[in-house]
């Protein structure tokens, strides 16, 4: 049977999905990429090898998500795609009426507005992390809570308390002033989910046109919490698809295919056994005009494979050259 | 007396050719890179922005290789710029540097204000060998500039991405290193000629992309980190209105006929805008309105914290004329992989827009 493998390497988690010919979605991998995207990428490769049924076959590869250039070296992909169209692709697959998308991820927020299914703005958080996952993170954490409780005690919240959300340093002191002040912590914790779901709304969301219906995802529309307060806020109703943290990695499945298909040349997929290479990673600063680049470049058995991070061509390689 | 002054894009060549016939002892301090980013960053408030941070950063460099005499920008009615000269002298003053600082003045008769710099630091050199000198330099950016555009052209549809950039970079050079008309023609024709001749992908259809905005960071590519060679990576044509050359031709000559390339602009902008705001976002409203026929997108470049830019950014969602705007905030922080993301992101939704609205056409016909 044919399959396409989607690969998702973002600053929080790696997930890696396969679908089927129709954009089934045959098997998954959530992982934390704990700042090793390489062996993440290697792992999820391992998992899905063994999960996937026998019959099986991969017949293209993508890769999406911030390490996508790197991931896409790794493991031989026909295509490297922003996570942007990667993720309205999938929602626009399973939701094919959508108009506004909404995605909170562990470090980006972005929101893409779609009309006849075709995306016709987007944008991203520019300057701060204010209201990803990573902040709901550390603020349970500080409550030494895990983001599980963190969602759930908020929903019991009768009078939230106001947050300043303009700012995460902001939040965070405002938040200890509303729990010496005896704020009770549902109350807090809620009051923080209102105050990052407006935060969003006026700065990613600025200036945009959200029209029903919006669809939530990445891994903060875990948080039950946050989706009502999204919800109170924009007064409409929000659906959050199931697989909502895949998104990327079904998208770039789903581009996989497409590509291959147009192409018709077969898969560049170097096969599962990159799973066991030893890749080697290291950078230098370049030296041929004063802007001393720092390019970092990947290798694999001394023969190097790419390089990358100067702002000309000079040290750029593709990896088929 | 050994003379500096900033940098932006390639405007040192034309003021190089000027010094040398005028025989000015001058030095031009290393293109922007990341070096004079930091010293700019390091001597500026937080809030200034990037325009003043670089070319603060290259009056030190130009101070640290013995210019005496630096010559900035200014006047009034433009934005901020005005008082920047009067800023970074200030700064470098506080830095114990030893030198003076010359405004060239913005406003008011520009062409006048630059012959009579030239004769105050040529030593009174005759008005006739001081006009031929400005007209050698002009032509040398009139030069620049065509080759830019055919570049521009090229990048998007070449086979083997790069060859534009490089043949460009020798054409700097060579335009840089000609010592009369003949041998800039001959250049000017034999570049124009290599570029023609690049191998390309006839059938490809590229989309048009205009960049907009403030005047400093469009025409400085590290200040907007290549941006316009990335586009053509990625198959994008780049068109805009911005170049020293037409900035010349009319501020130089043709304004004072009476002729003003821009009061179409501000025609167009309008409905939306009435007034100067200053910097150039009456400019970048009037541009959206009247690109959002021909062009398939466009980027708006502003320095962060640029006020008349912020100004335009606001206003242009809500005008009637529908283009695509990605609008892109130039500063030290600005994160190359974010940019590169969302340019990709932004050419894919130009292509499927396309895309959409071929069906369309071939429905209703």
């Amino acid at each position: 049977m044919e399959a396409y493998l989607g690969i998702d390497v973002g600053s929080v988690t790696t997930k890696l999905a396969v679908v089927g010919k129709d954009g089934e979605l045959i098997t998954h991998v959530y992982l934390l990429t704990q700042g090793k995207p390489i062996q993440m990428v290697q792992q999820g490769l391992k998992q899905i090898e063994q999960q996937l049924p026998k019959q099986v076959n991969i017949c293209g590869v993508a890769t999406t998500g911030s390490a996508r250039y790197l991931a896409g070296i790794i493991v031989g992909a026909d295509l490297v795609k922003n996570e942007i169209t990667s993720q309205a692709v999938a929602t626009l697959h399973h939701i094919p009426e959508v108009q506004t998308i909404i995605e909170i991820g562990g470090q980006d927020s972005k929101i893409i507005i779609i009309r006849d299914g075709i995306v016709i703005d987007f944008g991203m958080n520019t300057v701060c992390a204010a209201g990803t996952g990573s902040f709901l993170d550390h603020q349970a954490q500080r409550l030494n809570m895990s983001i599980e409780d963190f969602a759930q005690r908020a929903l019991d919240s009768k009078t939230p308390a106001r947050i300043a959300g303009r700012c995460t340093v902001f939040a965070e002191s405002d938040m200890i002033h509303k729990q010496q002040m005896g704020h009770r912590t549902e109350d807090i914790l809620y009051g923080l989910c209102q105050a990052l779901v407006r935060n969003y709304l006026n700065n990613v969301g600025l200036g945009k046109d959200i029209r029903p219906p919006v669809v939530f995802q990445g891994g903060v529309a875990f948080n039950q919490a946050i989706v009502k307060a999204l919800r109170e806020e924009l007064n409409t109703e929000v659906i959050v698809p199931p697989h909502h943290e895949l998104m990327g990695a079904i998208g770039a499945a789903l581009l996989a295919q497409e590509e291959t298909v147009i192409s018709n040349n077969g898969s560049k997929f170097k096969g599962f056994e990159v799973s066991e290479e030893q890749y080697h990673i290291s950078s230098f600063e370049c030296k041929a005009c004063p802007s001393l680049c720092e390019i970092a470049q990947i290798s694999l058995d001394g023969h190097v494979l790419a390089r990358w991070g100067g702002r000309c061509d000079l040290w750029e390689r593709s990896p088929s050259n | 007396m050994r003379v500096g002054m900033p940098h932006m894009g390639n405007l040192y060549i034309p003021f190089k050719a000027l010094f040398q016939r005028l025989n000015i002892d001058f030095v031009i301090p290393p293109v922007s890179n990341q070096h004079t980013l930091s010293l700019g960053v390091k001597y500026s408030t937080e809030g200034l922005c990037i325009p003043f941070k670089l070319t603060l950063g290259n009056l030190i460099e130009a101070a640290e290789l013995g210019a005496d005499t630096l010559l900035m920008v200014g006047g009034y009615g433009i934005c901020r710029l005005g008082y920047y000269a009067k800023t970074q002298e200030q700064i470098l003053r506080d830095l114990d540097y030893n030198f003076e600082i010359i405004k060239l003045s913005l406003s008011g008769r520009k062409l006048f204000g630059l012959l009579k710099l030239m004769r105050r630091l040529s030593n009174n050199a005759s008005w006739f060998k001081i006009i031929s000198a400005l007209r050698f330099g002009i032509v040398k950016q009139f030069a620049i500039d065509k080759i830019e555009r055919v570049v521009q052209k090229v990048r998007a549809v070449e086979q083997i991405k790069g060859t534009a950039n490089r043949l460009y970079a020798k054409a700097i050079e060579a335009i840089d290193n000609a010592d009369d008309y003949n041998t800039l023609k001959k250049v000017q024709r034999d570049y124009i000629d290599q570029l023609n001749h690049v191998a390309k992908d006839t059938q490809a259809k590229p989309p048009i992309v205009g960049i907009i905005g403030e005047f400093y960071v469009v025409l400085e590519p590290f200040a907007n980190q290549n941006i316009e060679s990335e586009l053509g990576k990625l198959g994008v044509e780049v068109r805009r209105r911005t170049f020293i050359s037409t900035w010349t031709k009319f501020s130089f000559f043709f304004n004072s006929l009476g002729l003003d390339e821009k009061s179409k602009i501000h025609k167009a902008a309008l409905p939306y805008l009435k007034r100067d705001v200053g910097g150039d976002g009456w400019e970048s409203v009037g541009e959206k309105v009247l690109h959002a026929k021909e062009y398939d997108g466009l980027v708006h470049l502003a320095p962060f914290t640029c006020m008349p830019e912020i100004v335009a950014q606001n206003i242009m969602p809500s005008t009637k004329e529908n283009i695509p705007v990605l609008p892109i905030l130039c500063d030290e922080q600005m994160n190359r992989t974010g940019m590169l993301t969302r340019l990709e992101a932004f050419v894919d939704l130009l292509k499927s827009r396309r895309r959409a609205c071929n069906n369309n056409q071939h429905r209703g016909s």
